[in-house]
Parts: structure tokens; C-alpha cells; sequence
């Protein structure tokens, strides 16, 4: 798994590449935990180049999720491929994000 | 390095469980060892023949001998009259509008009086206390009073006498039981789930209570999934095959084609699979 993060005026930019699992998981939490040091939180996961999600994925997506929100922001998703849909659909992730057809949506989504 | 535990899950699917054979035999050719099998519902079955260390072609041979509309064809009439005749004829919660016995005939000739217990890879099936709404793990006893249990579908089968419980199909606790799998320590849980179909149309009482049906079973299906995501200690992998064609709840003639679809979701997820069971192990309880 490789990770990149950017700066799209005052929303965070975290793109994920490959897989997340259980030995991969633990980057992604402490990188999105990171970059909610001093700043505002309002994060995006760009999905467009994330193959798989497993369980533990899902864990460290939620982690992330939920300190955006404690800290006053969110953590949106952009460009999820089919097969990751299908496991956030089913379980129930799809119900608790906000999910945008590409990051420039999901950006733009926090000025609305 | 210890090995890491790893189990499979067979969720309620009715006919549509054959694809765990295409998961079996993807999971044999890579020499993957099953430490536990988890089986509901129909799913029962099927772990219950992989947990005897049935091939994949037995399991196929005797599904399509087994699971057939002939085992709920035998009406029970007068069940069926105490439906509207309640206090005359003693309507009460050992209903059901079929008999079991052909059912019972079948699972006999399969299993015989094999005892859970007693099988090459651990088993657990799943059926659901009808007094208490609880899942009920079943993981001793004779496998056709598991299965009996696992497969009472409210008012088709009776619901069924086991451990001192009164159940009926498990998948009214847990349409995809992972839970067990985490309770019982499986690092690696490979679960294979599957959707119940919605109605074409609904023009019948029948199409009408089943449209209701798949509404809460996959909902069910879902939000028990969702919890046990989020706290397994390790991995559960989700194997939900698609089927581009419409699969009836008896249509043996389709398994080949539903064992296809079952390959084919596997192989999917067969490179992410392989990277978990190779990972350093982690036990429940450690850091």
C-alpha cells in the first residue's frame, strides 16, 4: 500500500494505492491522525487507485472517521471502486460516510 | 511465526450455499488449512460436509441429491387447519405447515449418526432460540439435529428440539454468523454471504412476504457484518458472489453454475486472502 497526502485549500488529501489490511491498516490510521494535528479536520480518502479494503481497513477508516468528527470535521471518501463499494455497502459504511464520485466533489462538498 | 487461525463462515443462502464449493476447492488448490467451519441455514450443510472431509464433488452430489423441492411437498393438513382453527386444533409454537420427514430421510442418508464433535475440522452450526430471539451455536450432538435445527424455516418446518432449546433457521439471529468465528479466536475469518433476492413483482401474499423478508434478512445481514467488522481483532474477509441469473430457492439443476460463480468471487479475492494468512499471526488478547 502506498499512501499520498496533499492540500487542496483547507481540506486534506489522503491517497491510498494498493490494499488495506491488517498489516497496512495501522499507516493509514496514524497518517490521517497526522495530518488532524493542528489543523482543520476536514479530510478526504481518495479511493481511486484502492484495490481492497479487509475488516481491519474498515477499523482504521472508522478511527479516522470518527476523531475528523470529534475534532468538528469529517472524513469523506472519493472515486470508490466497485469492489470496495461492495464492502462498505455491506457493512453499512455507506450509511455513515459521505462517498463523492471523485476528490475534486469531495472538496467541494465542505464548502457547501 | 505461529500460524494464524483461520476460519470459514457459510451464511443462509438455500440453494445458493453451493458456492461454497467453488470456495472450497479454490481454497484447497492453494493448500489453505480450515482450523474451524461455520455453517447456518442451508450454509449448515454444507460446513457440515466440508467439516467430514467430503471432496468438492461429493459435496456438489450430495447438495443436489438433498436440498430439492420434494424435501417441503408433503403438506401437514391439519397444521395447516389449526391455522384458522386455532383453539380447536392447538395452535402453538411447534407449527409448521410441512412435514419434516423427507427432510429427515435426506440428512440421515447424509450424515447418518455422525456427531459434530466426532469430525475431522471443528463445526459449529447456527439456529436461533425461537423463545428468546438468541442465537443458539450448536457444537456437539448429532449433525442431523444441528442441521434439523439450522434449516427450520418458520411455517414450512417445525421448529426443532435441541440442547434443551426450541429453534428454528439461523438465519433469523444471523444470516452470515461471523460472530461465533470471533468468539471462538479465528484470526483469519473467510466469510461467505449471500443476498436474498428481491421480488420481480409482487401479485401474491407469498411474493408479498418474502419481498418482507429479504428486506430484514439483508438488513440483518448487514448490520450483524458491520458489528463484527469492527470488532474482530483481525480479519474478516467477505465473499458475496454475484449472480448475473435468478436463482431459485430449490434450483439444484443450477448448482454447477452457482459453484462457477463461487470460483469466481473467490479467485477475486484470493490474492488479499493469501496476504492475511500469511501475516504474522496475532491472538485475541494480545496487543
Amino acid at each position: 500500500m502506498e499512501l499520498s497526502v496533499s492540500q487542496h485549500g483547507d481540506v486534506c488529501v489522503v491517497g491510498v494505492r494498493g490494499s488495506v489490511d491488517g498489516s497496512t491498516a495501522m499507516q493509514l490510521q496514524d497518517t490521517v491522525a497526522a495530518q488532524l494535528t493542528g489543523s482543520a479536520a476536514r479530510m478526504v480518502v481518495d479511493c481511486a487507485e484502492l484495490e481492497y479494503t479487509s475488516s481491519a481497513g474498515l477499523r482504521a477508516l472508522l478511527a479516522g472517521v470518527k476523531e475528523c468528527r470529534r475534532q468538528g470535521g469529517d472524513l469523506r471518501l472519493a472515486a470508490v471502486s466497485g469492489g470496495v463499494r461492495r464492502v462498505l455497502d455491506l457493512s453499512g459504511f455507506t450509511g455513515i460516510l459521505r462517498i463523492y464520485p471523485d476528490v475534486d466533489a469531495a472538496v467541494s462538498s465542505y464548502a457547501s | 511465526m505461529t500460524k494464524r487461525k483461520v476460519a470459514l463462515v457459510i451464511g443462509a443462502g438455500s440453494v445458493k450455499c453451493a458456492a461454497a464449493i467453488g470456495l472450497a476447492r479454490v481454497l484447497a488448490r492453494e493448500r489453505v488449512d480450515i482450523d474451524l467451519i461455520v455453517g447456518c441455514s442451508a450454509g449448515s450443510i454444507f460446513a457440515a460436509l466440508m467439516a467430514m472431509g467430503r471432496t468438492s464433488d461429493e459435496v456438489a452430489a450430495i447438495a443436489a441429491r438433498l436440498w430439492t423441492r420434494e424435501l417441503t411437498s408433503t403438506r401437514d393438513t391439519r397444521a395447516m387447519l389449526s391455522i384458522v382453527l386455532p383453539k380447536l386444533l392447538g395452535f402453538g409454537e411447534h407449527f409448521g405447515m410441512r412435514s419434516d420427514r423427507r427432510v429427515r430421510a435426506a440428512l440421515a442418508d447424509a450424515f447418518g449418526d455422525t456427531r459434530i464433535e466426532a469430525l475431522p475440522t471443528r463445526l459449529l452450526i447456527t439456529a436461533t432460540d425461537f423463545r428468546t430471539g438468541e442465537q443458539a451455536v450448536l457444537e456437539r450432538g448429532r449433525v442431523v439435529d444441528a442441521i434439523r435445527a439450522s434449516i427450520a424455516i418458520p411455517f414450512v418446518f417445525t421448529p426443532a428440539e435441541v440442547d434443551g432449546r426450541l429453534c428454528i433457521d439461523g438465519f433469523l439471529s444471523d444470516p452470515l454468523p461471523v460472530g461465533p468465528a470471533v468468539r471462538d479466536g479465528a484470526d483469519v475469518i473467510i466469510a461467505m454471504g449471500f443476498e436474498s433476492n428481491y421480488q420481480e413483482r409482487i401479485d401474491t401474499p407469498g411474493r408479498f412476504a418474502f419481498q418482507l423478508s429479504s428486506i430484514v434478512t439483508n438488513n440483518l445481514l448487514r448490520s450483524r457484518y458491520a458489528f463484527h467488522s469492527v470488532a474482530h481483532h483481525g480479519e474478516v474477509i467477505a465473499i458475496v458472489p454475484e449472480f448475473r441469473e435468478r436463482i431459485g430457492l430449490f434450483d439444484t439443476a443450477r448448482i454447477p453454475y452457482i459453484i462457477e460463480e463461487g470460483e469466481r468471487a473467490s479467485e477475486a479475492m484470493l490474492p488479499h486472502l493469501m496476504r492475511m494468512i500469511d501475516s504474522p499471526a496475532t491472538h485475541a488478547g494480545e496487543a
